[in-house]
């Protein structure tokens, strides 16, 4: 058997086995799922070194085959998507012990992501690629729905957001089919005019929703407050980004040529939605919903980065997209950490945590200080790459814009961790333990990697970001690692001090470290988008359910006068109708002799003159 | 190769005849008769599969009786026929089964079964005549059948019901009927197989397909299929999934996609009315309350994207509109029985007066998720392989507008089918104890549920199958 069959059939198999599982047979799905991502991680890291695989089957005809072709990009994301699955596979052991969510179904869901997700980034088919994405819709629903009843709404909304986006996406990879003659990736190379500009935007809205871009970005604060905590550390925060960002390289560098305004479009999408939804992250109260809004506003770098099209910002935004995925779950894992000891993420009932779970703390000072862009960690240097590629692509704007963004995620990050790991603890706190070790352990290796990635990313950077961008015939011109001072940097270190003035000023004139961002959120014009905010006004899934409300009424007001004109109007006519002849069946002998002459008259005018 | 016809006339005798000894079985027992009625189905069921391994090797069964005055009685198992034939009698037979539990308990239940089957062993007639007059003959057995079983409860309101659905289709297979015979004058044949190839006439392209819109329920004569949801629960699924509305589709392939061809112009026009179809129903499948109606506009909804595939008329959108038939069939049969048992269960139709009953049935809920998301589209199930391809086909057509619309169309399937879903089985618990119904009702929608996943899984034999169709209706064609 090919060795790119196995991460995906194994997964879905021990999938489909756990839900057959006894409630009784406890361990044995946590293993498994362990197992299983653990041989993924095998898989992926044999695909690394090699040349390119490839497996090919007859599948639906016309052109679909189940091919599947493991670049270095997609050996790299198979690698870190098993890797996640394994860390959260064992975070869950001990984070689910307590929940009421049937874990069967849990780890059969975890699973089937899995083997769903390694099939859309081996896939070479587009519409392989779109069975396994698409596909993705279902477990993304059935995680979100563990949550239990208030988690039913939310599930809808990721489900619709999702599944839109998901049809745009059919239809970009129909468009590029036809456009191309083929469905095979390795084989398409567009240029975006007309039709093919069209493709290129349907298929751009398809891989930026499941990236978690704006605007398709409002389900995931819910889901952060209403699905299983373990499942945003596995999903937005990992899984979505790597297959969304993995997409948008492939059809920015590969499939399509960009050109200027189709970059200049990709670039403003990835500012607005880093400054939009940072600037959200900073008034949250809520420790796992501020980082949802992160977990937006990062994929902003990450596509501002591809969109600079330019060898550097490119690199940077792929190398971000795994920096993000190691530090955002890493983060998710810390907040499921606290809500597993102390009871709550409200950030107003926490505080002075430290001492009670220093491991957490820890762990959380590192992956916040990597998705601050702290020097040394991870983040510093893929936001670095970033930067320079936006002034490298000569548009300033979107490197101001990016630097604001820095200046925010650090400035809410300063507010959460001073509130729930510092300042004064709650008397009801007091007794807070540490989390067990299986929770730990993934939050240490997290934190690790984050550290390891750091300190000028050699190892990273030549080990899988290079590689995978010249399997896309991306060159950078010097090297990529290692510490780069200029213009960038500088602006960067006084990003830090202008943040940390912010939260001092913020801090001084509250008081209260949770409170330290309220001069910003009360700020004039500030405060009244906030509030327009929080009513869900730009909320576009709000929105558009209104505005589909509304269509369904009148094409249902069209339904009807269509079943007037064709039942209700025939129907009275032939009453009418029926209603006159009657009138003329008198029973009067004279009429009915009328009637017969009549008659005759008009067979002798239309038939009796032609013989 | 076997060329031999009788399993053909086979799937088509035992139904037509054997439904009408139902009644002699029901005086010796009503379970005689059930068990009579089920071995009819699968008999019927089991012949038309006995012809998909020799169809599949090349071989083409054909029986014929001449008659005079082009009455000749040609039944021809093409690919096409045998494919329609299949999925027809595959629902039916869960159909059949279900109707076990779902009818127990009401009057007139040997005529309900003499009817099903009749109307069945129709279809088959149908779909194996290569004669255009025995195609109306059979078209107009099925419009009787439908009206009867419309009206099986026989209230006021069921029964003027039957009528609107009897009259709206009689009306367009009149229209069709007038068509054919303009056919006649202008080739002197009704036989399908000596008119390939051969042009069509304006005033024949408008009366046929009149009488196509009408059976398939699409605009503007689409509004009796919401309405014929009084109907018992299989019926409708006999009637507004799986077989009948799936006459008209059937005969546009094989009179426009496999006899005639479409002009360009005529092609332009059903795509525009298809595609007004998909979306009013789908908008007014977004504001009924009544579960049945909703589904009931699913489906003409539905129908809109068979048509889109059939009208692109290339291979890609004729295989796509083949696979709609069938994903779509045993998806919305699905749903339909579903709702069956949601309506015994909850002793209404009203969705807002549902909620919550994913706790009391569990298995239904589950049956009723697969189907739907085999109607949305979703992969792994098979009805994403159908709506892609339709996609893909209306882009190769160079119908970029068109597919756009179909576009929002899919988008408010999502979200009719979502709210559908909420509405019934999620949220708030309200009425009284429901249960799950009858084993029979629950293994059939089961089956339906797990066929729709399967079918997606599998995609490999009902795709080439569809290559295999298309390879023959297109052959010989310029």
């Amino acid at each position: 058997m090919n060795q790119l069959i196995l991460p995906i059939l194994l997964p879905v198999l021990a999938g489909v086995l756990c839900l057959a599982l006894g409630e009784r047979a406890k361990g044995v799905k946590e293993a498994l799922s362990a197992f299983v991502s653990l041989v993924c991680f095998a898989v992926g890291w044999g695909l690394l070194g090699g040349d390119t695989a490839s497996f090919s089957a007859p599948w639906a005809g016309f052109g679909f085959e189940f091919a599947l072709r493991a670049t270095p990009m997609s050996a790299f994301i198979l690698l870190a998507a098993s890797g996640f699955a394994l860390l959260v596979s064992v975070y869950s052991w001990a984070f689910m012990r307590d929940k009421t969510a049937d874990l069967r179904l849990y780890y059969s869901y975890l699973l089937i992501t899995l083997g769903f997700s390694c099939g859309a980034v081996l896939a070479d088919n587009l519409v392989l690629l779109l069975f396994f994405w698409e596909g993705l819709l279902v477990t993304l629903y059935t995680f979100i729905i563990l949550g239990g009843r208030q988690a039913q709404a939310t599930a809808l909304k990721a489900f619709l957001i999702s599944g839109v986006a998901d049809l745009c996406l059919l239809l970009g990879v129909a468009i590029t089919g036809v456009l191309a003659k083929t469905m095979t990736m390795s084989a398409i190379r567009l240029p975006v005019e007309g039709l093919g500009g069209v493709a290129f935007v349907l298929m751009m809205i398809g891989a930026t929703a499941k990236a978690g871009a704006m605007p398709f970005h409002t389900w995931i604060p819910d889901a952060a407050v209403d699905a299983p905590l373990p499942f945003m550390a596995y999903l937005p925060a990992a899984i979505e980004k790597l297959l969304g960002i993995y997409l948008l390289a492939r059809i920015s560098l590969d499939l399509f040529g960009l050109d200027g305004s189709m970059r200049v479009l990709l670039m403003a999408l990835g500012a607005i939605t880093i400054v939009l939804a940072v600037a959200m992250a900073l008034v949250q109260t809520d420790y796992k919903r501020l980082l949802s809004y992160h977990a937006i506003s990062q994929v902003g770098y990450m596509i501002l980065g591809i969109g600079t099209g330019n060898p550097v910002g490119i690199a940077g935004g792929v190398f971000h997209m795994i920096n993000h995925a190691m530090y955002k779950s890493c983060l998710f894992m810390t907040g499921g950490s606290v809500e597993h000891r102390a009871g709550t993420t409200d950030i107003a009932k926490l505080g002075g945590l430290f001492r009670n779970m220093p491991v957490t703390g820890v762990c959380f000072i590192v992956s916040a200080a990597a998705i601050s862009g702290i020097p040394p960690f991870n983040g510093f240097f893929s936001k670095e790459l970033v930067f320079q590629g936006c002034l490298d692509a000569g548009f300033p704007v979107f490197f101001w814009a990016a630097q604001l963004g820095a200046v925010l995620t650090l400035a809410s990050f300063l507010k959460l961790g001073h509130a729930v790991y510092f300042g004064e603890r709650p008397a009801d706190k007091d007794g807070v333990r540490e989390s067990e070790w299986p929770m730990l352990i993934p939050m240490i290796a997290l934190a690790a990697l984050c550290v390891l990635f750091g300190f000028g990313a050699r190892l990273p950077l030549s080990l899988f970001i290079e590689p995978a961008l010249a399997a896309c015939q991306v060159f950078p011109e010097h090297a990529l690692s290692g510490w780069h001072w200029g213009f960038a940097f500088a602006v960067s270190l006084c990003a830090i001090a202008l943040a940390a003035l912010n939260h001092l000023y913020g801090f001084w004139r509250t008081g209260r470290a949770k409170d330290a961002a309220e001069h910003i959120h009360h700020a004039p014009i500030l405060h009244q988008t906030y509030e327009l905010a929080a009513r869900r006004v730009f909320d576009p899934y709000d929105q558009g359910l209104k505005l589909i409300r509304g269509t369904g009424l009148a094409l249902f007001a069209a339904d009807r006068a269509l079943d007037f004109v064709t039942a209700v109007l025939p129907a009275r006519a032939a009453l009418a109708a029926s209603g006159l002849l009657r009138k003329a069946n008198n029973g009067l002998y004279p009429y009915y002799l009328a009637w017969a002459l009549l008659g005759l008259v008009v067979f002798a005018l239309f038939v009796g003159g032609n013989p | 190769m076997q060329q031999n016809p009788s399993m053909m006339l086979a799937a088509v005798l035992i139904p037509m005849v054997g439904c009408f000894l139902l009644p002699a079985f029901a005086a010796i027992s009503e379970k005689a008769r059930n068990a009579f009625a089920v071995v009819l189905a699968s008999a019927m069921l089991a012949s038309v599969l006995s012809l998909i391994p020799p169809v599949w090797a090349g071989a083409m069964p054909r029986a014929e009786l001449a008659l005079p005055l082009g009455f000749d009685l040609i039944f021809k198992a093409d690919p096409l026929a045998v494919f329609m034939a299949a999925v027809s009698a595959l629902v039916g037979l869960f159909i059949v089964i279900y109707s076990l539990g779902y009818i127990a308990h009401y009057p007139n239940q040997t005529e309900y079964y003499v009817m099903v089957l009749l109307f069945l062993g129709s279809m088959m007639g149908l779909v194996f005549s290569m004669n255009l007059v025995w195609m109306y003959v059979f078209w107009e057995i099925t419009a009787i059948c439908s009206w009867r079983l419309v009206g099986f409860f026989r209230k006021e309101l069921d029964v003027l019901r039957a009528d609107k659905t009897f009259l709206v289709t009689a009306f367009g297979a009149l229209c069709m009927l007038l068509g054919f015979l303009t056919i006649y004058a202008d080739h002197g044949t009704f036989n399908l197989e000596a008119l390939r190839g051969k042009p069509l006439s304006g005033t024949t392209v408008f009366l046929i397909l009149l009488g196509i819109f009408s059976k398939s329920a699409t605009l503007p004569l689409s509004t009796w299929l919401p309405d014929a949801g009084v109907a018992p629960s299989p019926v409708t699924a006999l009637l507004h999934a799986a077989v009948l509305v799936k006459i008209g589709v059937y005969a546009f392939a094989r009179i426009f996609c496999a006899t005639f061809g479409l002009s360009p112009e005529w092609s332009e026009a059903v795509l525009c009315v298809a595609a007004a179809s998909a979306l009013v129903s789908a908008g007014a499948a977004l504001v009924e309350n009544d579960i049945k109606r909703i589904i009931a506009y699913s489906t003409i909804s539905q129908i809109g994207f068979i048509f889109l595939g059939l009208a692109v008329d290339n291979r890609i959108g004729v295989a796509g509109a083949l696979l709609y038939i069938l994903m779509h069939g045993v998806a919305k049969g699905g749903l339909f029985l579903c709702a069956g048992i949601i309506e015994h269960g909850a002793h209404t139709k009203d969705i807002t007066k549902m909620g919550g009953l994913f706790r009391t049935m569990p298995v239904t809920a589950v049956s009723f998720a697969f189907c739907a998301l085999s109607v949305m589209g979703i992969p792994p199930f098979g009805g994403f392989f159908s709506k892609f391809m339709v996609f893909e086909g209306a882009i190769a057509a160079d119908q970029p507008r068109i597919a756009g619309f179909f576009l929002f169309g899919a988008v408010l399937t999502l979200v009719y089918l979502m709210r559908l879903f909420y509405a019934v089985f999620l949220g708030e618990e309200r009425g009284h104890a429901e249960h799950e119904g009858s084993t029979s009702m629950v293994l059939s929608v089961a089956s339906l549920g797990a066929l729709s996943l399967l079918l997606g899984l599998a995609i490999f034999y009902p795709a080439s199958y569809a290559g295999l169709i298309i390879d023959q209706i297109n052959a010989g064609l310029p």
